[in-house]
């Protein structure tokens, strides 16, 4: 067996691969195959081998080259191979998964910030998709905050809101309702204009909150419908008149 | 009921969790960007897409959405074709479901039918209570 895939190492590789870098890889493969078949922890070893060839040959790829090893080597252990080659899938696939669920994690961390951005004014930027969770996480927290802080006005820039559907758009629509509740306004920014236009269609109203183009115009009507106390003590010091 | 071969669609997609409400937007909007369609559209469409799969896992827990792209009407205009199909409890009244403003969930706005219908061109539906519900929906690309 070992000596079967040395001696026919160079002819081997050469159907097995036509790039040089594939080539390099399928004779690593054998050699250490050849190699592992001897060893004591066979088993896991060829795995591992499996594992490291399906990092740059396909499944394709991995079943013509057993099946090419198969009929050229006298004794090939063809159902044995394949089976290695399925357990190392299932670890890749394995592996994809935590790894997938690591990102959901992460994901979920990446909580939606509420910024005090100015006295009394309290901005909420929305980023990705709103699933019901997330929805419902965040909700509670604005309101937590919109009440401990005493905010007047609460922004919500949906900017990085790829799209709002009936769901996304209901949620908002509950959230601005129990923010006017606790008796601050809402003013809504960021809205794209496609997004304006599904939104026009899908007949999702938002005419509970005050709508501004963007950030800046937000900011600059909700400080001048807020003057806080503070500011127009310093004002009439500084002798500026009266900011009402 | 409607009867569907998977291999005549080009996007097939499962519908089972939350979060495949969110793959099966991108994945048509991916789609529809790549046949060209206006920003516009594709937002129109994702979103639609985004509805069908939310009425899916919502109802029906789970179901099938497949994209294809196609030729439709005399003059051979380019199309996206999305059927959503499930075998859920069905739709009772679906005069009163596609109308708007009627739903049977608490936390929805009723609007998802409706808005659907208005986002696309062409809207299809069958419903049997006990049976499943299967929407078929279109929009042609309009010529620049």
């Amino acid at each position: 067996m070992k000596e079967a895939i040395i001696y026919n190492l160079k002819e081997l590789v050469e159907d097995l691969a036509a790039s040089d870098d594939l080539k390099r890889e399928w004779e690593d493969f054998l050699v250490n195959l050849a190699d592992a078949f001897s060893s004591e922890d066979k088993d896991e070893r060829i795995k591992e081998l499996f594992k490291n060839l399906l990092d740059f040959a396909d499944a394709d790829a991995l079943i013509r080259g057993i099946e090419l090893l198969n009929s050229r080597i006298g004794g090939f252990p063809f159902i044995e191979m394949l089976k290695f080659a399925v357990e190392a899938l299932d670890g890749i696939r394995k592996e994809k998964e935590t790894r997938l669920r690591e990102l959901n994690d992460i994901l979920a961390e990446l909580a939606t910030p509420i910024i005090r951005i100015w006295q009394d004014i309290l901005l909420v930027p929305l980023i990705g998709t709103l699933d019901s969770h997330r929805a419902q996480n965040m909700a509670e927290k604005l309101l937590e905050r919109t009440a401990s802080t005493r905010a007047k006005i609460v922004i919500v820039d949906v900017t990085g809101v790829p799209m709002i559907d009936t769901i996304v758009g209901g949620f908002l629509i509950e959230m601005f309702n129990a923010i006017k509740l606790l008796g601050s306004d809402v003013i809504l920014t960021g809205i794209k204009p496609e997004i304006a236009h599904t939104l026009v269609k899908l007949g999702v109203d938002f005419n509970m909150v005050i709508i501004k183009r963007d950030l800046e115009s937000a900011l600059k009507y909700a400080i001048g419908i807020a003057p806080d106390k503070s500011d127009r003590k310093h004002g009439r010091k500084r002798g500026d008149g009266d900011e009402e | 009921m409607i009867e569907v071969n998977p291999q005549d669609y080009d996007i097939v997609l499962k519908i089972k969790d939350e979060s495949d409400i969110a793959v099966s937007r991108q994945m048509a909007k991916n789609f529809a960007q790549k046949m060209n369609f206006s920003l516009a559209d594709v937002t129109k469409i994702a979103t639609a897409v985004s509805e069908l799969a939310r009425n899916i896992y919502r109802y029906a827990k789970e179901g099938y959405i497949y994209i294809r792209e196609k030729e439709a009407g005399p003059e051979k205009a380019i199309t996206i074709e999305i059927l959503a199909c499930d075998e859920g409890p069905g739709i009772e009244n679906v005069e009163l479901a596609v109308s708007g403003g009627y739903t049977t969930s608490e936390r929805s706005l009723g609007l998802g039918l409706a808005g659907i219908r208005r986002l696309m061109d062409s809207f299809h539906i069958e419903s049997e209570v006990g049976k499943g519900t299967a929407v078929i929906v279109e929009k042609r690309r309009h010529a620049y």
